[in-house]
């Protein structure tokens, strides 16, 4: 209870310095209120079109190739545990567990799943 | 009381300013960042000071007029003048201050009236333009929200974007945005029309060129001669014979100037800083600090990474058409020094490099500045010019053409299918000055430049 106390007052402090660091900025420097100054900059042309659009996230492969490699790591606690009991067979067989694996980064990264955009 | 403290730490930070470049700017507008005294901004939002150095055409008023409402309040407008030839006052454009002179006289302006500024001494400058929305947005709720669409509507006048298909086949937005004429890393006056797919351009078109007259003084414009071959010497060159000393030192700060505004892209703006304290101090003959500063690029690697693939132009793409030292970059040995026997007695050779991306360019253009000095240290008083064709530091110099008309003409198809970064690098890796297009291929309004130029 009591660390459920200190995570409150954690929680209520961090609130309240951002709510007052930002009436303080607005204070000292009132944000922009004029249509110009609402304008995006991208030299000195307003956009004729919404900024609101979708567009391909090709980094999306790059967040599963992560979770893939996550849960490998999952699987290696157990296996750490174990490991001294089992000796080089569990070496070999977690050896080969990655080697699966790095086959398949290898092909995502022939893909173009690596580049960004 | 703390706004007062604050004040006074705020009259003492270096000025922010936002630089609009126009034609015929007392000095190179990088020259203004490179002590340190004053921080030079990308965008107008940081700034509290806006620079208008040189006089804007009218064809960029109206981007003068949007960018100085959203310079931070309280904001001046600083005009920079020529000695020689003071700008007119700009149409409706309110400047607190004008100063005619050198940088150092530039800065020691922007420092006082920063502080005047911050202090309330002096009043800010109110917005130009009218506070209303270029259209209401017709939504049904207290927002603007509801109705139909994502939106509900059109927000501030300004449709959704519309679908395309993507290199994948896949059908998603495509954002067509303007930038420039005043985006920093781009040549003032240089404005893309753009399509953009997340951050790959999908389509770019060139606006018309807004500097209307070429910078260049004409063959018959009165002045003195002797300050018209300093300022000017490839311009002069047209003319009439110039100390090629004067020409290849003249050669040499250019590239280094250009190798300053790329290093400051890449984010390298000690080593910009650095190149540019070479190009004030830089004498014939003394080729170890631009030699050390080359092994310094190369072997931080930072520049070359940022720049390497980017803006890949063929050998075949660039032959022919008088791009100087791009094609150089891309291993043709182009040069009209070749035909000149005042430079062939000096034994030149042009240098050319491989690759011909952004990474050549700059390495190039940073070989031909060393080789520039070494020239400049034999050639005595050898002198140049008077064919009216001339080797500039961008490219071959005539009165009819000049490099930049050539590489604006490969500009659009050059960056589709790009990563915006790329882009950006790649455009600036090309240095183009808009001022020095001759009037031939100066467009009209509504005409695409890359279409006249081609003519």
């Amino acid at each position: 209870m009591a660390a459920l106390g200190g995570a409150l007052v954690v929680f209520l402090a961090g609130l309240v310095a951002w709510l007052g660091v930002r009436a303080l900025g607005d204070v000292l420097a009132p944000p922009g209120t004029t249509a110009a100054e609402r304008v995006p900059f991208t030299g000195g042309v307003p956009p004729t079109t919404h900024a609101w659009s979708r567009y391909h996230a090709r980094y999306y492969t790059m967040a599963l190739l992560f979770l893939a490699f996550d849960m490998e790591m999952v699987f290696m606690y157990p296996w750490a545990v174990v490991f001294v009991d089992e000796g080089i067979k569990a070496l070999v067989e977690m050896l080969m567990f990655i080697a699966i694996l790095l086959l398949g980064i290898l092909y995502a990264w022939r893909e173009g799943a690596l580049e960004w955009a | 009381m703390v706004r007062g403290w604050l004040a006074s730490l705020a009259a003492g930070a270096p000025p922010r300013v936002f630089l609009l470049e126009g034609a015929d700017p007392p000095a190179p507008a990088c020259l203004l960042g490179q002590n340190g005294a004053v921080e030079v901004v990308d965008a107008p939002r940081s700034a509290t000071l806006l620079v208008v150095a040189g006089v804007l055409p009218d064809a960029l008023l109206d981007a003068a007029r949007l960018i100085h409402d959203q310079v931070g309040r309280p904001r001046c407008t600083v005009q920079w003048t020529h000695p020689r030839a003071p700008a007119p006052p700009v149409a409706a454009f309110p400047v607190t201050c004008t100063v005619t002179g050198s940088v150092d006289d530039l800065v020691a302006s922007l420092i006082r009236l920063q502080a005047d500024l911050v202090r309330g001494a002096l009043t800010s400058e109110a917005p130009i333009l009218p506070d209303v929305e270029p259209a209401p947005w017709r939504g049904v709720g207290p927002y603007g929200q509801g109705g139909t669409g994502m939106t509900g509507g059109v927000p501030y006048g300004r449709p959704l974007a519309e679908t395309a298909a993507d290199r994948d086949g896949l059908k998603l937005d495509q954002l067509a945005i303007t930038v420039g004429p005043f985006f920093p890393p781009f040549p003032t006056g240089l404005a893309l029309e753009l399509r953009l797919q997340g951050d790959l351009v999908q389509h770019a078109t060139v606006h018309p060129n807004p500097f209307q007259v070429r910078s260049l003084p004409s063959s018959d414009e009165s002045g003195d001669e002797a300050e018209r071959e300093r300022d000017d010497p490839f311009g002069t060159a047209l003319d009439r014979p110039v100390a090629i000393a004067r020409l290849e030192m003249a050669r040499a700060r250019h590239h280094l100037l250009h190798l300053a505004r790329t290093l400051r892209l890449h984010g390298l703006d000690a080593l910009g800083r650095r190149a540019m304290s070479l190009r004030a101090g830089l004498r014939p003959g003394a080729v170890a600090p631009l030699c050390d500063l080359r092994q310094l690029l190369e072997r931080t690697r930072g520049l070359a990474i940022g720049t390497t693939g980017a803006g890949h132009l063929a050998e075949a793409t660039v032959r022919n058409r008088g791009l100087g030292p791009i094609a150089r970059a891309s291993g043709l040995a182009e040069d009209e020094r070749v035909e000149d026997p005042a430079y062939t007695a000096l034994g030149f050779v042009p240098v050319t490099h491989d690759g011909g991306d952004a990474c050549a360019r700059w390495r190039q253009r940073l070989a031909e500045a060393i080789q520039s000095v070494q020239l400049a240290a034999r050639a005595g008083e050898a002198r140049s010019g008077g064919a009216g064709r001339v080797e500039a530091p961008r490219g071959p110099l005539t009165r009819e053409s000049s490099a930049t008309a050539s590489a604006l003409v490969l500009l659009p198809s050059l960056l589709e299918g790009m990563e915006w970064g790329d882009a950006v690098a790649t455009v600036v890796s090309l240095d183009l000055d808009l001022r020095d297009l001759p009037p031939a291929s100066t467009a009209s309004a509504g005409q695409p430049t890359a279409a006249v130029v081609a003519a």
